[in-house]
């Protein structure tokens, strides 16, 4: 059995692990808080623009718009979203494991492919895997990614689409179900066809949008507002991610914080027990020295 | 008439004016109520917004693009980026502006030319919505 300072030794090394645990999993619990208030912050944003993607849609616009239409598939962009840093329980490996199922289903169905990582996790990642192209890195985004970096990278994408560089964009990023429930998942962003999904049957041909003028013409106005609902579809992606890696994070701190104490008791128990014995071990020394002096 | 600015993190603007001047693609436009049903494109500039017909005040907004759709009682615009000239601090746009000019300058990387090129564009337009306001204080 160990000695009772180092039992004690550890005991402190344990609760110091605890503390820091449990500071993190607070930071997680505030981050997450605010995080998971910004994923609904988009939502009047994709509302409105898919109203007017209807109404467009209803012009007969979208049929033969570049975004939407469907190529035989060569090369696909993969827009490959995890977290700047771990200690988040499972979070990049979920994602990692993602990734690596759709590199895999392409390269039997003979697709190429190229990365695009979001996020210091993402970008060591694939780097390393053999065969894996990867044409840009954005590393630690704000929180709320509104800003240049977004642009560049919804520009990039739309371009290397449209100027037909890549047939497909994929997304691979964790999808925010509650702060419970976070789903690794890969989504297609372009052919717009699916992702935008507006029933593009709702309005009736003899309705009173026939007068809504367009200018300077439909197909640009399509185009503006085709851009902009793939980047909001980008930003609420961005925005599920981080609210799911802070939930992610305060779970697995959560469960550090929980084990170290765990940790702690049973160590606690062992060092009493080793006290104890060390007690019992003096007095029967002490007594059976006095039994040996008496005779 | 209903006035609402839309970004990606919410609903910006939403509140009855009587006038707005709109940076439309193909020149400014003004809409005066009752205006006809329309969809256009704003490119980047500055958004006028008056609150009474024939009133003198005048709110200023820097936008950076979007879609706006017109009408007969309401505009409604997806912006990119919106802000009021009041949360614009002339000074630190422009400190902020001059960094981004001697980044394009400097820089050889192609992203980082283009990120430039955006923070420029961002910036005079913030830069014009400040010296319009400065100009409404006098």
């Amino acid at each position: 059995m160990a000695s009772t300072r180092q039992l004690k030794s550890r005991i402190r090394s344990v609760s110091n692990t605890k503390q820091i645990t449990r500071a993190m999993q607070m930071v997680a619990a505030s981050k997450m808080r605010r995080a998971q208030e910004s994923t609904k912050a988009s939502a009047p944003y994709a509302a409105a623009g898919n109203d007017l993607l209807m109404r467009l849609a209803a012009h007969g616009a979208t049929n033969d718009h570049p975004l939407f239409v469907r190529r035989t598939i060569r090369k696909r962009l993969i827009i490959f979203v995890a977290a700047d840093k771990g200690l988040a329980g499972a979070y990049n490996a979920n994602l990692f494991k993602r990734y690596l199922e759709l590199l895999k289903r392409d390269e039997e169905r003979g697709v190429t492919n190229v990365t695009l990582t979001i996020g210091r996790k993402a970008s060591q990642f694939a780097t390393r895997l053999k065969g894996v192209e990867v044409i840009g890195s954005y590393d630690d985004l704000p929180d709320f990614p509104a800003g240049v970096a977004f642009k560049t990278i919804l520009s990039t994408v739309i371009e290397m689409y449209s100027s037909k560089q890549v047939d497909a964009v994929t997304m691979v990023y964790t999808n925010f179900v509650s702060s419970m429930t976070q789903l690794a998942r890969s989504e297609r962003l372009l052919p717009a066809g699916t992702t935008l999904a507006p029933d593009f049957t709702e309005v009736a041909p003899d309705s009173p949008e026939q007068d809504v003028k367009y200018e300077p013409s439909v197909e640009e106005v399509l185009d503006g507002v085709v851009s902009r609902m793939i980047g909001a579809r980008v930003f609420q992606a961005l925005l599920d991610a981080r609210a799911s890696e802070h939930s992610m994070r305060m779970i697995a701190m959560k469960n550090a914080t929980d084990n170290a104490g765990d940790l702690v008791d049973d160590l606690k128990l062992a060092m009493n027990k080793a006290r104890q014995g060390a007690i019992t071990q003096e007095i029967s020394e002490i007594s059976s020295g006095v039994e040996a002096m008496a005779q | 008439m209903d006035f609402k600015l839309i970004t990606l993190a919410g609903v910006k603007v939403d509140q009855p004016i009587y006038s707005a001047t709109i940076p439309a693609v193909d020149g400014e436009i003004s809409i005066f109520p009752g205006h006809e049903p329309l969809v256009t494109m704003a490119k980047a500039g500055v958004i006028g917004v008056t609150y009474e017909k024939d009133g003198d005040e005048v709110d200023y907004f820097a936008i950076s693009g979007g879609v706006v759709e017109v009408s007969y009682d309401s505009i409604q615009i997806l912006v990119d980026e919106a802000d009021h000239s009041d949360d614009i601090i002339e000074a630190e746009t422009k400190a902020a502006l001059e960094r981004a000019i001697k980044m394009r300058d400097e820089t050889d990387d192609q992203v980082e030319r283009e990120k430039a090129h955006r923070l420029i564009d961002r910036h005079v337009v913030r830069l014009k919505v400040a010296d319009l306001q400065r100009r409404k204080r006098r």
